[in-house]
């Protein structure tokens, strides 16, 4: 199944963010429309690592992930951590721990290019986890403009797409 | 939506009884009352309880909805020891992670009546760390109070993040339970609540109640907690200033007679609007347009001898509309119907008879034409 956007398959309302800033919410980075707007991004609060659970509303199966911040260059992130299927991990045991993936990001990463994933690895995927370690410039900050999801949502059913025929003919 | 953990201090500085009727007590209450309100505000709310002082800091009861249980922890508490903040800040912490519901918000509540052994630092650093992990600390001093403030404040400062956190301090002799009820500790996060009780534990600031230019303080009520019954009040208040603006102005327009009433009738509103901005009433310009409007129709009202209310005046002409409609009624034969002008005409002729009535309108029609013939003739 070709990969795409998996926006739709967010459940929106168990997103969660550790050490975002209060003004400038992961929503700002993840949600359609507001992460195309430079303009609107995450940040970081109290130092420049952060923790972004992102759960699906069905198991998926990830190809790519984008993650953009052209903002500041010293303050886009650097090393970067996913985990699969972790909801309760924190920052300590997320910094510990090796990630199902790791990336070190590059400048022409961090202008939206899609990062492959490791297919066998994310192929039932409830809950993603973004820790980001480090950023670029070591600042006190770390910031991202876009976060997208590509993949396919597997043998999902959309209740929405029923429809009568009987009632179509007539 | 959030789970709370409420860090109980027992240790052997709450036998003191400054608090009535012992620091303990007194603690045990407030923790009954901040259980029930917390679990009243949302039924998914869950509330969790652990102690700071003994042997190691303890947690009795895990996050639950269950008042029950939390009451009933309360109940079993021994007095001993010192208390162990840092230790048990962080296992509050671990309760409130391994929470069932990921949607509900972490909140630790910490009562704290005795001195704190750890150093400023070492707190501001588990601050920090709390901060990153998303979850608000309110705190309760009652009791060693200046021995802690600067700690406290020091935590406070470095947990709070978009004023989700509080610290509260309360002076001995009062009643804990009482004077924590009017503290956002209390209410549900996001209301705003009326006094701010940091610091002094009362000092309410002065809240401005003044909202588009209405002051809503006169009305006793705060249009942030309430803004339906707010705006219900301030629309009720402003139609009663526009009548009683309009009534002045009338009267001021009778007294002064016929000649210039327009101009008496602004005068009359500007004489009733001066006192009512007077009192802090501020009307807008809209308000004030309206209010001329109004104060013009009232005086055109007294211009004419039947004092009808407005609508009616418009509908039925003048009194010397009957004959016309009457004629009316003839041409269309003995019209079952009877509109408005023709009731008017035969309202001296009420009859019950259909015959009669036929009989009546024919007369009265051939009364009304001669003239008409007389018209064409012309």
């Amino acid at each position: 199944m070709a990969a795409k956007d998996l926006n739709e398959a967010i459940d929106w309302s168990a997103v969660e963010c550790l050490n975002q800033k209060p003004d400038h919410t992961v929503q700002n980075a993840l949600k359609q429309g507001y992460r195309e707007d430079d303009g609107l991004f995450l940040e970081s609060d109290t130092d420049e690592q952060l923790l972004i659970h992102v759960p699906f509303n069905s198991a998926c199966k990830l190809s790519g992930l984008v993650v953009k911040s052209t903002k500041s260059p010293d303050q886009a992130p650097k090393r970067i951590k996913l985990f699969v299927n972790r909801p309760t991990i924190g920052f300590g045991e997320a910094a510990d721990a090796a990630g199902v993936q790791e990336f070190d990001l590059s400048e022409s990463d961090l202008e939206g290019q899609q990062l492959q994933l490791k297919l066998v690895k994310f192929t039932k995927v409830n809950v993603l986890t973004i820790f980001v370690e480090s950023n670029q410039g070591d600042e006190g900050t770390t910031i991202i403009q876009k976060l997208a999801v590509f993949g396919s949502t597997g043998d999902s059913f959309n209740v929405a797409e029923i429809k009568d025929l009987s009632k179509e003919d007539k | 939506m959030e789970a709370t953990v409420v860090c109980v201090d027992n240790s052997e500085f709450t036998r003191n009884g400054d608090y009535a009727p012992t620091r303990f007590q007194a603690q045990a209450d407030a923790v009954n009352l901040l259980a029930g309100a917390k679990t009243q505000h949302h039924p998914e709310n869950t509330v969790g309880v652990m102690t700071m002082a003994g042997k190691t800091p303890q947690v009795l009861v895990t996050p639950t909805p269950d008042l029950g249980k939390v009451l009933n922890a309360m109940q079993e508490l021994k007095i001993e020891g010192d208390v162990n903040l840092a230790t048990a800040v962080q296992i509050a912490q671990l309760a409130l992670k391994h929470r069932q519901n990921k949607n509900q918000r972490q909140r630790i509540v910490i009562f704290i009546g005795s001195p704190i052994l750890e150093d400023k630092d070492s707190l501001v650093k588990i601050a920090k760390k709390l901060k990153k992990n998303n979850v608000a600390v309110d705190i309760v001093s009652f009791g060693s109070e200046e021995e802690n403030g600067e700690k406290l404040e020091a935590f406070h400062a470095a947990v709070n993040s978009n004023d989700n956190s509080h610290l509260v301090t309360v002076p001995p002799g009062t009643i804990l339970s009482d004077m924590l009820f009017g503290t956002p500790i209390f209410m549900e996060e996001g209301a705003g609540g009326g006094g701010e009780a940091a610091g002094g534990g009362g000092g309410a600031a002065p809240r401005s109640n003044v909202v588009d230019g209405f002051d809503y303080g006169e009305l006793g009520v705060d249009p942030t907690l309430d803004p339906e019954l707010a705006l219900a009040l301030r629309v009720s208040m402003e139609e009663e200033r526009a009548r009683q603006a309009a009534a002045a102005a009338a009267a001021a327009q009778q007294a002064g007679g016929e000649g210039g009433a327009a101009a008496e009738g602004a005068a009359g509103e500007a004489a009733a609007a001066a006192p009512a901005e007077a009192e802090g009433m501020a009307i807008d310009a809209m308000d004030e347009d309206a209010l001329l409007q109004q104060a013009l129709a009232l005086s055109m009202q007294v211009d004419q001898p039947a004092a009808t209310p407005a609508p009616a005046a418009a509908a039925a002409p003048t009194p010397a509309a009957p004959s016309k409609p009457a004629g009316e009624g003839a041409g269309a034969g003995a019209g079952a119907a009877a509109t408005p002008g023709e009731d008017a005409a035969m309202a001296d002729l009420e009859v019950d008879d259909p015959e009669l009535a036929l009989a009546l309108q024919m007369s009265l029609a051939e009364a009304q034409q001669p003239p008409k013939e007389e018209d064409k003739k012309e």
